[in-house]
């Protein structure tokens, strides 16, 4: 492949990154399939479960994939681990947006 | 003609025996399905954990983190007792502390507050550790009960006693599922209608603490307000006097049915709830040492959440290698409800009292917070169980309908009404009629 061919692909693949940015709506959604069980009503957090409102995107795409690939964080590793293993790359990225931009009420 | 009035007569005697099994074991013979209400008396608080209620409506409520308050008839909000890193508290206990599943938790009025004013409050507390917390093998006192007297203008609370300073307490991470430190602290004071002050508590995740004779984990004690132990009590030759029973693993909620009899609420294992009537020096049958009933070693010595503690195991499975029950032992306490496989996270009972309740009058509600995984249905609700008279079965559980929320605590108020507290932050007045 020449280098003319690698740049055009790596500029398409910067995009569709950009294109699969979370979607705000779709994660919250998608939160309250489950999520809202542990972590609470708009990622508030309760009894043990942490809060996630407001957290960098980074921070919870990353949590999320590493647990998604059974890396362990702390004592409910083996709760997230077995929640995170369904996700795909886009509900992470959707949670991600929405826990990023929920209000705590 | 001769076979219709047969049929009704038929029907009407079905209607009569339909009624009269809904009769509770109290001689309520009423069928009528109450009609609910739910409102949010508070809102806004932080792992609010339990309430108790003076006559008039004054509601003590903790929460997990932050220290105890009172709310007075008029809505007014006093916070009386913090813990380390709180503010805004009249007072506060430095070595009071939360983390994970432990903190400030249970509260109970005195039944004379209006001649002593005492109330009792149970916390993680870091005062009596010594150097017993250097490891997860060591007894580590850090659970303890305290009493209080509280200001004839609901501001303030004074006389801080320690009643009870050796309920053991988790000091580290181990490795089990929902390892954390803090772990199964029950710490649900009720006063019973002996006039004793009841403790439940749990079993620490370590392996020795529920059969144990002289520690307090995994345990009902039963004391006087001073904590010594109530002279009833009947625990084995050996065992500490304040123990009502033991075997438990982690016991948040327990209730007195107008019988007398005496229940608990148990969170159990993954395979796995219970509600038990005790009797007095039984044995709850749970008993996660390694190298007991026919199991080997155990990670961390505690046999708790095995075999195969980090995989999905068939529930049949696991409930026959660690049974919640143990019939293995002749003092066994057997449930009146088990959760059928499924451990839904039971927190706290009340018995329903008064006409107001209708067909639930007598039955006893129960806090289900269950957070589904690993196949496990959700539990987000009240259920109403209507226990056997000789509490060891139940003729019916339903659904109480009411927002799906999880239910931490709840109390019967002073006005007949449920009071449920969550761990979103809210405490909720339930009413029928």
């Amino acid at each position: 492949m020449s280098r003319f061919a690698l740049c055009i692909l790596a500029f398409f693949s910067v995009n569709v990154s950009l294109a699969v940015a979370g979607d705000v709506e779709a994660g919250k959604a998608r939160y309250a399939q489950n999520c809202y069980i542990c972590h609470g009503p708009s990622g508030k957090g309760m009894a043990s479960y942490p809060k996630l409102a407001g957290k960098e995107i980074s921070y919870l795409v990353d949590r999320l994939e590493r647990y998604r690939a059974e890396e362990r964080f702390g004592p409910n590793s083996d709760l997230m681990i077995m929640n995170a293993m369904p996700l795909s790359d886009e509900e992470i990225a959707n949670l991600a947006a929405y826990l990023n931009s929920a209000k705590v009420k | 003609m001769k076979k219709s009035l047969l049929s009704a007569l038929f029907f009407l005697g079905f209607s009569v025996l339909a009624t009269s099994s809904f009769a509770g074991h109290h001689g309520n013979k009423s069928a009528v399905v109450p009609e609910m209400k739910q409102e949010a008396v508070l809102t806004g608080l932080e792992s609010p954990w339990d309430t108790d209620f003076l006559a008039n409506g004054t509601m003590f409520f903790t929460e997990k983190c932050k220290g105890f308050s009172v709310r007075l008839p008029s809505g007014k909000v006093h916070a009386l007792y913090g813990m380390t890193g709180s503010s805004g508290f009249a007072d506060a206990g430095e070595d009071l502390w939360c983390t994970n599943q432990a903190g400030m938790l249970g509260i109970a009025v005195d039944p004379n507050f209006e001649k002593n004013r005492r109330i009792y409050v149970a916390s993680a507390s870091t005062k009596y550790h010594g150097a017993g917390c250097k490891t997860n093998f060591e007894r580590c006192d850090g659970n303890i009960v305290m009493r209080f007297e509280v200001s004839k203008d609901f501001k303030s609370v004074s006389k801080r006693t320690d009643i009870v300073q050796d309920i053991q307490f988790k000091p580290f991470e181990s490795n089990h599922p929902f390892g954390g430190n803090g772990a199964h602290n029950g710490n649900r004071p009720t006063f019973g209608p002996d006039g004793a002050l009841w403790i439940t508590t749990g079993d620490r995740h370590r392996g020795v603490c529920p059969q144990s004779p002289d520690l307090m984990c995994g345990k009902v004690l039963r004391i006087d307000t001073d904590g010594n132990a109530h002279p009833g009590n009947k625990p084995p030759k050996g065992y500490d006097k304040r123990i009502y029973t033991y075997g438990h693993r982690n016991v948040q909620g327990i209730a007195f049915r107008s019988d007398g009899h005496v229940f608990t609420a148990e969170h159990g294992p993954w395979h796995n709830d219970e509600l038990t009537m005790l009797v007095n020096g039984g044995n709850g049958g749970w008993d996660p040492r390694q190298n007991m009933g026919g199991r080997g070693e155990c990670p961390d010595e505690y046999c708790g959440y095995m075999p195969n503690q980090k995989k999905g195991v068939i529930p049949a499975v696991r409930a026959a290698f660690m049974p919640m029950s143990d019939t293995r032992f002749a003092d066994l306490m057997p449930p009146a409800w088990q959760n059928n496989g499924y451990s839904q996270g039971t927190s706290s009972i009340v018995f329903l009292e008064g006409k107001q309740w209708g067909m639930y009058e007598g039955r006893a509600v129960v806090g289900i917070m269950g957070i589904a995984f690993g196949g496990t249905p959700a539990g987000m609700r009240l259920d109403v169980y209507d226990i056997a008279k000789d509490g060891q079965s139940i003729k019916s559980v339903i659904h109480l309908p009411v927002e799906a929320k999880r239910y931490r605590g709840v109390t019967l108020g002073p006005d007949g009404a449920l009071y449920a507290n969550t761990d979103e932050g809210e405490i909720y007045k339930i009413t029928a009629k």
